[in-house]
């Protein structure tokens, strides 16, 4: 019985250790491809480490082209998406979970229906809609829409407000606040988890967008990191380990916040999957 | 306790007026407050639905305004051949890709759920693709994958087998990008299959045991049919967001560099998603994209409504 319980944990080790070798392996021989020089990059056979660590590789790649640009317009986008995910989706969230109004019931069988709803269908009409409100090539349509609460949000804060005990409502009522006062100081500050794990969420996929960007960007300069990057790589034949620098550069913010956060990214998303 | 049951007793004995005046009050904040998700259902939701069924049946090249042409657009794609090769190269990769992530997502739970140490490390060490954009998995992918540079390559030759020119190859670049998906994805679906298992009651577990069952007879018997509804959710969401893949094939086949080489070599990679990105938003046919993305609709449509079908058969709730 014992043996058994060994092997078992030595196969799970095993296995899991091999994954984890597989999911990290193909990053650091990126990691080491762009500190190579660009005679070490295109050796052919390539060896795997370079003899010398080219850190300025990476100081290079904010001087390359408009790097910097693709960085602050990728900041702008997340952190006003991020705002405006916690603000909308709370309200709306708040409203579903503990006010009475008409239509509740109808709008809210909406929201299940508006998830499931592949984007592909309406993105044409949307790109309409912001040509025809003058906002193409702008990074507005990139984060204006997390400010009209996303139904992933909605359900999220719904949850969390519905298990708020009712008792600290009845008080405040008593005391003659109206709901957006009971909202923003009693129910906000006791989310916390759950609005990290929205901001989580959302700076994740804001981040990492392609398509829209690709949709409503034709200007370089506008172009957020994961699209300007690829712009780079047509222009900058003849030094792709910057290339490659520039990319895991892309990556560290969102690794940071993974790092910090990582609790509240992996047991909401069990909470959000099972239902 | 007592005082929640006091203090209902007590709003439910409040006279009519107060309590008409009351609920109208509430009422108005709650429409206040839920008026962000009003907006973006009405213009962003049901308007669009509304708009791109309208332009699936016009002609609209956005210089000039619509032009209602009724079907043609769908007579047009039934008989567009690249039409049929986008639908089976989504297909192709749909089939590779879900039973393959599925299952091994579910091998490295059932690894994991053993109360390892060290399972913070294991979990970020798979959340590292997650958490990337595809355009860091493109040069990651391609630290491995290059034909000149890549590790692959290198140690093909070093046993003596012939490079491939795997992105470069029309039979190849499907299977690869699966892989690559798969690679990408798996960390969080561990996750997923990792709270399922763990509601799975251990006590089950020590009574088959008991009984004289093996780890496999466990697996199948207890295992499988106890996580079936997780399964079930995993393999909906994964054809749902595989049928409707862009950002992959498009960042990786060079969409960037040159809208038309995207799709692989010929074509051979092109799929659905990227088919309607090309016809809409570089060629300006916005009536036939929109029907495309019409089908593609239809398509998902029908897929979940078998799916929920069939999941009588082999999904075991309690």
């Amino acid at each position: 019985m014992k043996n058994k319980k060994v092997w078992s944990k030595v196969t799970g080790y095993s296995i899991i250790t091999f994954s984890a070798l597989i999911m990290v392996m193909p990053f650091v021989t990126a990691l080491f491809n762009s500190l190579k020089t660009y005679k070490e990059f295109t050796a052919i056979p390539p060896k795997w480490i370079p003899s010398v660590f080219q850190w300025s590789n990476y100081s290079e790649v904010f001087k390359l082209g408009n790097f910097f640009h693709y960085t602050v317009n990728s900041f702008t986008v997340t952190i006003l998406s991020v705002i405006g995910a916690l603000l909308s989706c709370s309200m709306v969230g708040y409203a579903f979970a503990r006010l009475k109004f008409p239509f509740k019931n109808t709008l809210f069988v909406m929201v299940l229906g508006t998830m499931m709803i592949p984007p592909v269908v309406i993105i044409i009409p949307h790109f309409i809609i912001f040509k025809n409100l003058h906002l193409l090539d702008s990074l507005t349509p990139l984060w204006i829409l997390e400010w009209l609460a996303q139904p992933f949000g909605i359900f999220l804060m719904r949850q969390a407000f519905m298990g708020i005990p009712k008792e600290y409502e009845e008080s405040a009522k008593l005391d003659g606040c109206n709901p957006l006062q009971i909202y923003w100081k009693i129910f906000m500050p006791m989310c916390k988890p759950t609005l990290a794990t929205l901001a989580i969420f959302t700076f994740m996929t804001k981040w990492n967008e392609i398509l829209a960007p690709i949709i409503y960007l034709t200007t370089n300069e506008k172009y957020t990191l994961p699209i300007g990057i690829l712009s780079l790589g047509g222009q900058w034949v003849g030094n792709e380990q910057y290339m490659v620098a520039a990319a895991l550069i892309s990556l560290i913010p969102i690794l940071i916040v993974f790092f910090f956060a990582e609790k509240y990214f992996v047991s909401n998303f069990n909470n959000s999957g099972i239902k | 306790m007592s005082n929640t049951v006091v203090n209902n007793m007590a709003a439910e004995t409040i006279p009519t007026t107060k309590k008409r005046k009351y609920f109208s009050h509430e009422g108005r904040w709650g429409l206040i407050l839920v008026s962000p998700y009003l907006i973006h259902l009405i213009v962003f939701v049901v308007g669009p639905l509304i708009a791109s069924l309208y332009f699936s049946l016009s002609k609209y090249d956005m210089l000039n305004p619509p032009k209602w042409v009724g079907l043609e657009n769908y007579q047009k794609l039934f008989h567009e051949p690249l039409f049929y090769k986008s639908l089976w190269n989504t297909i192709y990769f749909a089939i590779l890709f879900v039973p393959a992530q599925t299952f091994l997502a579910l091998l490295l739970a059932v690894a994991l759920n053993q109360k390892l140490k060290a399972l913070k490390l294991f979990r970020m060490a798979h959340f590292i693709p997650v958490i990337s954009s595809w355009t860091v998995i493109m040069y990651v992918a391609d630290a491995i994958f290059n034909p000149r540079f890549g590790l692959a390559n290198t140690f093909l030759l070093k046993l003596g087998l012939d490079p491939q020119r795997w992105f470069n190859d029309e039979h190849l670049v499907i299977p690869l990008l699966v892989l690559v998906a798969v690679w990408k994805g798996i960390g969080y679906i561990m996750i997923i299959y990792l709270a399922g298992l763990q509601s799975v009651p251990n006590e089950l577990y020590e009574a088959a045991e008991m009984d004289g069952a093996g780890t496999i007879r466990k697996f199948t018997s207890i295992t499988l049919p106890l996580i079936s509804p997780t399964t079930f959710l995993v393999i909906v969401l994964s054809s749902i967001t595989t049928f409707q893949a862009f950002e992959q094939i498009y960042v990786m086949t060079g969409g960037a560099a040159d809208i038309s080489a995207a799709g692989g070599p010929n074509n051979s990679s092109l799929v659905l998603m990227l088919y309607l990105y090309r016809e809409g938003f570089s060629f300006m046919h916005m009536g036939y994209a929109s029907a495309i993305a019409w089908i593609l609709f239809i398509i998902l449509f029908t897929l979940t409504i078998i799916q929920l079908k069939i999941q009588k058969k082999w999904v075991h709730y309690d």
